[in-house]
């Protein structure tokens, strides 16, 4: 039994550190992880997936929400787009065929890459249009200088829908999504980019939660496999969280894109040749 | 209750909240694996193998699980600690919800109620799915 748990263990803890300091989460790594190389099947991996990152978003917030970092009312007002998908994703996850499942998560995977390859400045709006201030979704964030930069949101509705197909490919899938939550808020809401990942980590937990849930009162979570990863997860995040400052995470970025571009290539490959 | 009263409440709150169900679920989920390692090697290879043929042990009720958590049962303790995790978001959340009912602050009542609910439909939807 140690084995296995040291195996599980290690590779959660990969997987997390591995999500912190990418900014993509654990689960884009947990899932091909399991898959890959503990020879589990997709369902499997996607509850625990599901429910590690649960814990994964919710350690890495507390120093988010706390700094001020995290849009709570822009996360409140998209979570009901995320909760909504996340559910129907994750009822879905029970009767979509193992390969659909696995080409969309290829497809994810290289949404992310792109993602990651792509990610520019801050363009920061000073008017915001009449939903968002009528939601009161404005904010402030300190600039480079120390000053306090006041912060405008526009395309409510346009980012909600993206976070629908979000919350889908949460639930099918076992990831938290992050990258297409980012690009929702970074690219079409115009919220700042750290604002955008930080508010995206902390709505990653309640989509995560729906999924999970679902997961859970179905029975569909092999606990032997779920504990050790998320405990292992979480260890790595925070491990990750912590080293993040000490590291030129641009200069890693070329190899976040790689690893994302392997896995798609794998997982793809898995779907076409039926593995 | 003035804005930034409010704001501050969740800021301050909010961590609080998730670090203390994070830390209670990892206590658990914890002492479950010491358990199991303890009492019940060869259960866990066992399910290991079963996972890896996509055999899992199916729906549990409420009863049931915390039956076996006074027998010292490892995969009911497992299974606890997974849900006391999933309470994380869902205690988050309703924590927003009776703030603002506090502040009567009623869009942000009704969109923290359409989440708990979507969050309680998942429950739902697992148990009849």
């Amino acid at each position: 039994m140690l084995e296995i748990l040291i195996y599980l263990l290690a590779l959660a803890v990969g997987a997390g550190f591995i999500g912190a300091i990418s900014g993509l989460g654990g689960g884009v790594f947990i899932v091909p992880g399991l898959v890959i190389l503990a020879h589990m099947p997709m369902k499997v991996a996607v509850g625990a997936s599901l429910i590690s990152v649960v814990a994964t978003s919710a350690g890495a917030s507390v120093a988010f929400v706390r700094d001020g970092w995290t849009n709570l009312k822009v996360a409140m007002v998209l979570e009901c787009a995320t909760v909504t998908g996340a559910v129907i994703g994750a009822y879905l996850a029970g009767v979509v065929p193992t390969v659909v499942l696995e080409l969309l998560f290829a497809a994810m995977m290289l949404q992310s890459a792109y993602f990651s390859m792509t990610r520019r400045g801050d363009d920061i709006l000073t008017r915001g249009d009449p939903l968002a201030e009528r939601l009161e979704l404005s904010g402030e964030v300190p600039d480079l200088s120390g000053n306090t930069v006041h912060y405008e949101v526009v395309n409510v509705p346009q980012g909600g829908a993206l976070m629908v197909v979000a919350g889908l490919m949460s639930g099918l899938l076992g990831i938290g999504s992050g990258a297409l939550k980012v690009t929702a808020m970074d690219y079409i809401m115009h919220l700042p980019l750290k604002v955008s990942s930080a508010t995206s980590n902390f709505m990653i937990g309640v989509t995560a939660g729906a999924g999970a849930l679902v997961f859970l009162a179905r029975g569909d979570v092999a606990t032997t496999i779920a504990a050790p990863v998320a405990i292992g997860v979480t260890a790595g995040a925070l491990a990750g969280s912590r080293v993040l400052p000490h590291l030129r995470v641009e200069s890693l970025r070329t190899v976040f894109v790689i690893i994302l571009l392997l896995i798609a290539a794998e997982m793809g490959w898995r779907a076409l040749s039926g593995i | 209750m003035p804005k930034h009263e409010e704001d501050r409440i969740l800021r301050e709150w909010t961590p609080i909240l998730l670090r203390s169900i994070l830390i209670v679920a990892m206590l658990v989920l914890g002492a479950g694996l010491v358990l199991t390692y303890t009492f019940a090697p060869d259960y866990y290879v066992e399910r290991y193998q079963a996972a890896q043929h996509g055999h899992l042990i199916g729906k549990e009720t409420i009863g049931r699980l915390f039956d076996g958590v006074r027998q010292g049962n490892p995969h009911a303790v497992l299974t606890i600690g997974l849900f006391v995790l999933t309470l994380v978001p869902l205690a988050r959340v309703a924590f927003c919800f009776v703030l603002f009912i506090r502040e009567r602050d009623y869009t942000y009542v009704a969109l923290t109620a359409y989440v708990l609910a979507g969050l309680i439909v998942g429950v739902l939807v697992g148990n009849v799915g």
